[in-house]
């Protein structure tokens, strides 16, 4: 399958390409060099493997997650659904207020989703997140998941999302960490509280005091 | 003519003094660390160190740079974060010089200075910064105005993590430089917790896991190999996640765990493969010292900021980003 290289990123290249008549994305795990063999492929085997599954479970939840059609396990590569899109961190540079508050409370209900089907994202960056030419948030890269997770998981996934908010869109920071927290919490009910203080508590540690 | 700056530096177990010029001159830079007989640091015995100390480590910086105490402009010391107990007694320190010799008194971010003597040194302008030491463990860089910390550990720092380790396993302290002698001789890897989260990563299972290691009769020196390999190798990737998502060209590693050879090994792969220069702080610059705290009071004060004595309260939780970077654009 040929395609052209759409994107290389810290761990993965993806290649754009056509399968039976639909664009699909190839998305391959590249070798680290500076990284101890046995670790590296260590990872890039165990993330490949997650991350297929996870891209269909997430879907069973309710999360909008490109469709899986093949896994190349020599090559670490997963063959998925092309998403149309821009992602959410280029889409929040130009938004207007309101359409960004709808967007981030919609992601902000797909990782309470996630969250109640006890699943942690593990790297739920605005990155990470692709809203489509109808307005529609896709959720991509699994790789970091986990499932069984427990409240100080849950904590770290919504400690990330606050830490990619700050480092990332820190001008408008609030607006989006605000509306990100009503779409989770409205689809967490009660049980939002308990992740949402461990979140403030992890954000504390790591420090020295 | 050149501003001559004094800084102290006391936020965990060291304390220093060190002078600087604003033409980037050195002058001095002395200081000296609590190593406690067993067990780690206790903020109280730290503090108590830099009291009894501090004043003769200050008269040697003076000393050492040839100058006496009223030819300096500033003096600056370290704010925060850090042990409230040590942080207090520097500050003291300082408010007595400045009210005493009549000069601005300026309050420094413990680790912005480790990033600005790194840029100072390396000539860099805008790095990631890895920042790896006995209590801190942060992925920094510069957006919108301040230092942010794209990623950091989310439970102990990395030299803690080592320093536990070793005292696990009967090393003295600080325990990093007998773990990289003896993983030198390791070859087998042990498989240990990999633990990255976003750009964040955690020690506190690897150490669990390491001291198992030991309890089962594994051979030291493949578990030090196996600690190193999965300890940096996560911040080799954490780095690499924060160069690639902040798109900057430059490296910088800095901090007391700065002078391990292979995590600088494991970051120049890092800076090759997106092809951004690297620079690893050398070992006078990189640990806890006075020197970079007297560089940053310095940019600080040529940007105007300087803090009032009554005002100069410290800031033991002092986060990386809640600063005001004035000096840079």
């Amino acid at each position: 399958m040929e395609g052209e290289l759409w994107a290389l990123g810290a761990e993965s290249k993806i290649i754009r390409a056509v399968w039976q008549e639909r664009p699909v994305a190839i998305k391959s795990r590249v070798v680290k060099p500076y990284l101890l063999a046995d670790i590296d492929e260590l990872l890039r085997r165990q993330r490949t493997a997650r991350e297929c599954k996870m891209l269909t479970y997430a879907r069973s939840l309710g999360i909008p997650t490109p469709a899986v059609y093949f896994i190349d396990r020599r090559n670490n590569a997963i063959v998925m659904d092309f998403i149309e899109g821009e992602q959410l961190k280029e889409v929040a540079q130009h938004a207007d207020i309101a359409l960004l508050e709808q967007l981030c409370s919609k992601f902000g209900t797909m990782i309470g989703y996630l969250h109640r089907g006890k699943v942690v994202h593990g790297d739920p960056t605005t990155s990470n997140v692709i809203v489509d030419p109808m307005g529609k948030l896709w959720m991509v890269d699994f790789g970091l998941a986990e499932w069984n997770a427990t409240v100080e998981m849950m904590g770290v996934d919504l400690h990330l999302v606050h830490r990619a908010l700050e480092t990332t869109h820190w001008d408008r920071q609030d607006t989006m960490l605000d509306a990100f927290l009503e779409g989770y919490s409205s689809v967490m009910g009660a049980a939002a509280a308990a992740v949402l203080s461990r979140m403030e508590e992890i954000r504390e540690r790591g420090r020295y005091h | 003519m050149a501003l001559i700056s004094l800084g102290l530096e006391g936020t965990a177990h060291s304390f220093g003094a060190g002078i600087v010029t604003s033409n980037g001159e050195v002058l001095s830079n002395v200081w000296d660390m609590l190593l406690p007989k067993e067990g780690g640091i206790h903020p109280r015995e730290a503090s108590q160190h830099h009291a009894e100390l501090g004043p003769d480590i200050i008269s040697r910086a003076f000393d050492e740079a040839g100058i006496s105490p009223n030819e300096i402009d500033i003096v600056a010391f370290s704010r925060g974060p850090g042990l409230g107990p040590c942080l207090r007694v520097t500050a003291t320190m300082a408010r007595a010089i400045s009210l005493a010799l009549k000069v601005p008194l300026v309050g420094v971010n413990h680790c912005v200075a480790h990033v600005e003597i790194g840029c100072f040194e390396s000539g860099f302008d805008d790095p990631v910064t890895v920042y790896v030491s006995g209590g801190n463990t942060q992925i920094i860089a510069f957006a919108g105005g301040r230092f942010r910390t794209f990623g950091e550990t989310l439970d102990i720092a990395i030299g803690n993590m080592l320093d536990t380790f070793g005292r696990i396993v009967g090393m003295r302290f600080p325990a990093g430089p007998i773990v990289e002698r003896q993983a030198k001789e390791g070859s087998k890897y042990y498989p240990l917790p990999y633990s990255v989260k976003g750009m964040d990563l955690s020690y506190s299972g690897m150490l669990t896991a390491a001291k198992k290691l030991y309890d089962d009769g594994v051979p030291l020196e493949d578990i030090c190999f196996s600690v190193q390999e999965t300890a940096f190798g996560m911040l080799g990737e954490i780095a690499e996640r924060a160069i690639a998502h902040t798109k900057k060209r430059e490296l910088l590693l800095t901090g007391g765990v700065a002078r391990n050879n292979r995590l600088t090994e494991i970051l120049e792969g890092v800076a090759a493969r997106h092809g951004a220069q690297f620079h690893r702080v050398s070992p006078p610059l990189a640990g806890d010292q006075g020197a970079m705290i007297a560089w940053t009071g310095l940019l600080q004060h040529q940007a105007g900021d300087h803090l009032e004595v009554s005002e100069s309260y410290v800031l033991p939780k002092w986060r990386t980003d809640a600063q005001d970077i004035i000096w840079r654009s």
